[in-house]
């Protein structure tokens, strides 16, 4: 069992049953959950609180989860450097290669278990097993 | 008539997902309350006896009842330093940008649109000679737009009353308005020149290419009421309206933005603000 | 007072572009680009100018303009111009592609049937998403066939996903199916689910 204490993450997917079933899992394993759509809108919401991890989608309206993280990365603040944990639809090596470009941290395919999600999640947020 | 069931929670969700990504508007949880009333009010007014019949003439924007729905959250009243956080930014940080390296006499240019019945080109006037340092260096030209017509004629006018100048400190009032009677005020008249107000449709390409570039745009709670193809085209006639290196505020209160990819995001400490990119090399 | 009003025209006003839009779609400058694709914008006569720039286009700003453009045109050979975008391997090309075809339901229908077929699967899941914007009954159908055939897990979930805010109740038994088909993909069941109760909740008489 994770002990999240009240670790922020931010999942940003524009399919709602996505974030449902991440709401759904980090939620119970005690995480915070804020959601966005796509990227623009991560972008406006992370000048509000503290946020520990990002949760990001691929393929989004208006901006994909790529470009967010590069002007996410570009920016000269502290929410810059956030984590950020890319699961997206494509399997191929160029697609973890370009996550890894973008500024992202771990690279998962879909369709995720909620296990699997969680394992990573608290990983990447520095929670030990 | 049978009162209609109370709407679900999945359903104040999907409406509200719905609703955000063809508008932009957002509904938290805080304001759940007053969409489960606007929905039972819609639902009254349109004969609606269920949420899925009344939904479906939302999706399909029946009889304009996307505009219908959200006018309920949409706050209409303008006043003097409204979005004060905006005014903030101008000063601290975009207009810190908008000089460095250029000279003097170039004309700082900025524009309000829709401008209304004038609170905020003159808040911005007030604001700039209240708060900025350097108002004495620049020229500034500041230019009001509006499509409709009678409130630029009451904008040019420059009478307000209590409720519009309600934000304003005595002292403001008491050295930039003259009082007339019946609880009115008019600015003065060198703040009236300081303006310039013209009728501009912010969809018409033509049209607002006549205005010029700017440095700064204030463009707030417009393009929530735009449909998606004429929110592209009021977006790239935006674009071109500033300067490379411009930028463009919007109205952050309601709505997320709905503004396109073509401009950059930018945090700073009062405000998010949208920038066209400074000319790119080569 | 240092606040001075211009008598106007100080600023210089935008340029428009005169000559050979066309032309200089190919060949100007990205400035110019941008200015010749806005000028042919909603023009049926421009769909292939319009479409041949997109395809060699660059400058993400002047795609979008380009994209804005076939958009407002909006008819089906517009559209076709356009999807080959899709299958980009840059997102934001992607995304792009996806942000005006979504303008254009009526002249998508007719490439939605062949893309929810596609041999790709990444293709197959952007196309559902794109069903979304079809009246209900013909996503309805168009998704339920695509999940009643299709292998790829992520293709029928998002195929759900849309099912789930504007599915009608001939989508239940295509949901079941679904669900037993991936019983061991636990997001997928978890989604059918969800889709299942959503339509089920809708089910009382609809009024005219």
């Amino acid at each position: 069992m994770v002990d999240a204490a009240g670790k922020r993450v931010l999942v940003i997917d524009d399919a709602n049953l996505v974030r449902r079933y991440y709401r759904d899992a980090l939620e119970r394993a005690g995480f915070e959950v804020e959601e966005a759509l796509n990227g623009l809108e991560a972008l406006e919401k992370l000048q509000d609180a503290v946020t520990d991890l990002l949760i990001v989608d691929v393929n989004m309206p208006q901006m994909d989860g790529f470009t967010f993280l590069k002007a996410l990365r570009r920016q000269d603040l502290p929410v810059a450097a956030i984590p950020a944990l890319v699961i997206s639809t494509e399997a191929g090596a160029q697609d973890r290669d370009a996550a890894r470009m973008a500024g992202g941290n771990f690279y998962l395919v879909k369709p995720v278990s909620q296990e699997l999600l969680i394992e990573h999640v608290s990983m990447l947020c520095g929670i030990g097993p | 008539m049978a009162d209609a069931a109370p709407v679900t929670e999945d359903e104040l969700r999907r409406l509200s997902e719905f609703l955000y990504r063809r508008t932009g508007m957002v509904f938290t949880e805080s304001k759940r309350y007053y969409v489960q009333r606007r929905v039972s009010d819609r639902m009254a007014v349109t004969g609606a006896t269920s949420f899925a019949s009344y939904f479906a003439r939302l999706r399909s924007d029946i009889a304009g009842e996307i505009e219908q729905f959200i006018n309920a959250f949409t706050v209409n009243e303008t006043y003097f330093y409204r979005e004060e956080h905006q005014l903030q930014c101008l000063t601290r940080d975009l207009l810190a940008e908008r000089t460095r390296r250029r000279p003097r006499s170039d004309a700082i240019r900025i524009w309000s649109v829709p401008c209304s019945t004038g609170e905020e080109p003159y808040s911005i006037a007030l604001w700039l000679l209240e708060n900025w340092a350097q108002v004495d260096a620049y020229d500034i030209e500041i230019v009001g737009s509006d499509i409709d017509t009678r409130v630029l004629g009451a904008a040019a006018g420059g009478v307000f009353g209590r409720r519009a100048l309600m934000r304003l400190t005595p002292d403001l009032v008491g050295r930039y308005f003259e009082p007339l009677e019946d609880e009115h005020w008019r600015i003065l008249q060198d703040i009236r020149d300081s303006v310039r107000f013209t009728p501009i449709n912010l969809v018409e390409t033509a049209e607002t290419r006549t205005q010029g570039k700017f440095d700064v745009i204030f463009c707030r709670n417009v393009l929530i009421y735009f449909d998606d193809a004429s929110r592209r085209v009021a977006a790239e006639n935006l674009y071109e309206n500033l300067a490379p290196g411009g930028f463009i505020c919007l109205g952050h209160t309601e709505s997320m933005s709905r503004i396109s990819p073509l401009f950059d995001v930018r945090r700073f400490n009062d405000a998010i603000v949208y920038q066209r990119p400074e000319r790119p090399h080569g | 007072m240092p606040l001075i009003r211009r008598g106007g025209g100080r600023s210089p006003p935008v340029e428009d572009n005169g000559s050979d839009p066309e032309r200089l779609l190919r060949d100007g400058t990205s400035d110019q680009r941008w200015a010749a694709a806005r000028s042919l914008a909603g023009q049926p006569q421009a769909v292939d100018a319009l479409g041949g720039a997109l395809s060699t286009e660059s400058d993400a700003r002047v795609r979008e303009a380009i994209l804005t453009g076939l958009a407002r045109i909006g008819t089906p050979a517009s559209a076709e111009a356009i999807v080959p975008l899709i299958r980009s391997e840059k997102a934001d090309v992607r995304t792009a592609a996806l942000d005006a075809l979504r303008l254009m339901p009526r002249a998508l229908e007719a490439h939605l049937t062949t893309l929810l077929k596609d041999a790709e699967p990444d293709v197959r899941v952007l196309a559902c998403d794109l069903a979304r914007e079809l009246p209900p009954p013909v996503a309805t159908r168009l998704l339920c066939a695509l999940l009643a055939h299709d292998a790829e897990a992520n293709a029928c979930a998002a195929a759900v996903e849309v099912l789930a805010e504007c599915g009608e109740a001939s989508a239940l038994q295509a949901l079941a199916a679904c669900a037993e088909r991936f019983a061991d993909v636990p997001f997928l069941v978890f989604s059918a689910n969800i889709a299942s109760e959503r339509i089920r909740a809708q089910a009382p008489a609809r009024d005219g």
